[in-house]
């Protein structure tokens, strides 16, 4: 009887188990499946019915639409987007994994001054104000596409990250190098570089991720519509929806406002996503591996 | 031997190199976090742009008292920015926990993979998007949300114009983006646990409930007090990206969800340069305090580990 009422208990777990992953898996994916299908609907059917997880009266009419009409803005946005993405992604995994290699290796005495000078900075910083004043009167940041790669070029966590696979390169493989006369740039880019290869990627991805989903460095920096990121493209068009659809706006100002159809919102928002809709599946692997190896230490 | 050979520029000289290779990442420190220090000055200073940073008039802390006076919005956006990260925080361990647990009972590798990849979407896209989707369920006229009352015979709501929901919207949208990435640092912490221990369990007539409470609760725990030591150590941070991506410039709901970081912005264009940076520092010092307890604490609990 006792045995009897276990395994009932123990079905009982593995069944909220089942339930509770399914459920929660629907609803993170949920929003993407409604996004996709309110955009390839037609205009006239989500005015009538709402939104809706299935296409009502499949069409492709929307992005017809956005192409012949904003074609050519989307697709500066597109270029501003994968140019910082791209320039800024290879940038930044140069120097943090130049700087993470560094660090880590025993021998170099001031390795934890330096390491402290990069802490200091997740601990305590100036404010919005001090860095934004800086970035404007002294760096000539405002409307640049460096405005949109530089500040986030390094991040002190990713570093941090590099350094531990690096620290678990065995020195005597670096030692063996040095003797064949190697320097430690040569080691650097012939030795911990391809032994770091997880890392790399799963740092890259994450660089990557953060620029092609930034868009308040373009909201402090750039007024000029030639350099808008497609996020901030998107932000745009829905803030002034937002603002008008709570109705306080004055209606003489929203008035000059044509909103956008609910299906060219969702279109648009398709667009943004982009590629990472077809390629997240796959990036998540790599992810999950690499936050794995990360987090557990040996 | 002489210490002065063995000194600073012996050691610059002998790993140039390496040392050269700091360099990139040291000047965008250098630029982008320490220059900026300088600029804190402006807290104490009534800041105009024609005499400058260092010639404007010195006020001592009447910025700080501004701030915290009945007609500033101190301690509401104080309020604001602790009442959502608190939740945040709390949802943001129990969720992504109670993932990891469950995702382990599960026997069939598809579902598991599937559901996984499914889980992990909302960490990949923007808050703009997210800010997107929401509109999708809550717009008044054409809105999920609505639908939903409406099939159930209640009233719609307009969402849009009521500030009340907007707080548990944002700390709900927060847990849906975190919770997949999250529960993977778990995962790896329950991956590295001693499998004998649950046969041992297991032939003394535990229960799988017995041994989710007594075994992988337990050892979970210091993962879980690290990692919710860290987010107590930023309560005072708000995610700009995500107020503002989600609400946009809504001036109706603006006055619940605004937070420090988002209200820094906000003052610098009504208020001036001086007192939005007495707010930042106000917000960075009670971080550094905040930062550094917990990361003595995370030393205590993890054998001398820290966070950083």
């Amino acid at each position: 009887m006792m045995k009897k009422n276990r395994l009932l208990g123990d079905r009982l777990v593995i069944g909220v188990a089942y339930v509770f992953i399914g459920l929660f898996a629907l609803i993170c994916l949920y929003p993407l499946i409604l996004t996709l299908s309110v955009s390839f609907s037609s205009e006239q059917a989500i005015a009538r019915n709402g939104y809706s997880i299935f296409p009502l009266s499949p069409s492709v009419d929307t992005y017809k639409y956005i192409f012949v009409n904003s074609g050519m803005k989307i697709l500066k946005s597109y270029g501003v987007t994968i140019f910082v993405t791209v320039v800024g992604t290879a940038g930044a995994l140069l120097i943090t994994s130049m700087i993470a290699f560094s660090l880590s290796i025993k021998k170099l005495r001031y390795r934890n001054t330096l390491a402290f000078i990069c802490n200091f900075t997740i601990i305590f910083s100036a404010g919005l104000i001090p860095w934004y004043i800086v970035s404007v009167n002294y760096y000539g940041l405002k409307n640049s596409i460096l405005a949109l790669i530089l500040p986030s070029i390094f991040s002190v966590w990713n570093m941090f990250l590099l350094r531990t696979y690096f620290a678990s390169v065995s020195p005597a493989l670096y030692e063996a190098a040095e003797i064949d006369g190697a320097n430690y740039f040569t080691i650097y880019v012939k030795v911990a570089l391809p032994l770091s290869k997880t890392a790399l990627l799963t740092v890259g991805l994450m660089y990557a991720l953060q620029y092609w989903n930034d868009w308040w460095h373009a909201l402090i920096f750039v007024n000029d519509r030639d350099l808008f990121p497609l996020q901030y493209y998107l932000y745009n068009i829905l803030s002034n929806v937002n603002a008008i659809s709570s109705g306080r706006i004055p209606s003489g100002a929203s008035g000059n406002i044509t909103l956008p159809a609910e299906t060219v919102k969702m279109a648009i928002t398709v667009i943004t996503i982009g590629p990472i809709i077809f390629l997240f599946p796959y990036i998540q692997k790599y992810f999950v591996h690499g936050i794995m190896t990360g987090a557990v230490k040996e | 031997m002489n210490p002065v050979g063995k000194g600073f520029l012996y050691e610059i000289k002998k790993n140039r190199i390496l040392y050269l290779m700091c360099v990139p990442a040291l000047i965008i420190l250098i630029m982008f976090s320490y220059i900026p220090f300088a600029g804190v000055w402006m807290a104490f200073t009534d800041f105009n742009v024609v005499d400058g940073i260092f010639g404007s008039k010195f006020v001592g802390l009447d910025n700080f008292k501004y701030f915290f006076s009945a007609n500033s919005m101190g301690w509401k956006v104080t309020y604001n920015t602790l009442y959502i990260n608190f939740f945040s925080l709390i949802l943001g361990i129990i969720i992504p926990v109670s993932i990891a647990i469950f995702i382990n009972e599960i026997r069939h590798k598809a579902y598991k993979k599937i559901a996984q990849s499914m889980m992990f979407f909302p960490y990949f896209i923007s808050w703009v998007v997210v800010g997107a989707i929401l509109y999708g369920i809550f717009s008044t006229d054409v809105g999920v949300a609505n639908q939903i009352l409406k099939f159930f015979g209640a009233d719609p709501i307009s969402w849009y114009s009521e500030p009340k929901y907007w707080k548990w919207i944002i700390i709900l949208s927060s847990v849906w983006k975190w919770s997949g990435y999250s529960s993977i640092i778990y995962m790896a912490a329950m991956a590295n646990f001693d499998a004998s221990l649950y046969e041992a369990a297991k032939v003394d007539g535990a229960s799988k409930l017995q041994q989710i409470l007594h075994l992988t609760v337990p050892m979970l725990k210091p993962t879980i007090i690290v990692l919710s030591l860290l987010s107590i150590g930023r309560i005072f941070y708000g995610d700009f990206g995500m107020i503002y991506g989600i609400v946009g410039n809504n001036p109706v709901l603006v006055d619940e969800v605004t937070v420090i970081d988002t209200y820094v912005y906000q003052s610098m264009r009504t208020l001036g340069f001086s007192y939005s940076t007495a707010i930042g520092l106000f917000q960075s010092l009670m971080g550094l305090i905040l930062i550094t307890a917990a990361n003595q604490s995370a030393k205590k609990i993890n054998d001398g580990e820290g966070l950083f």
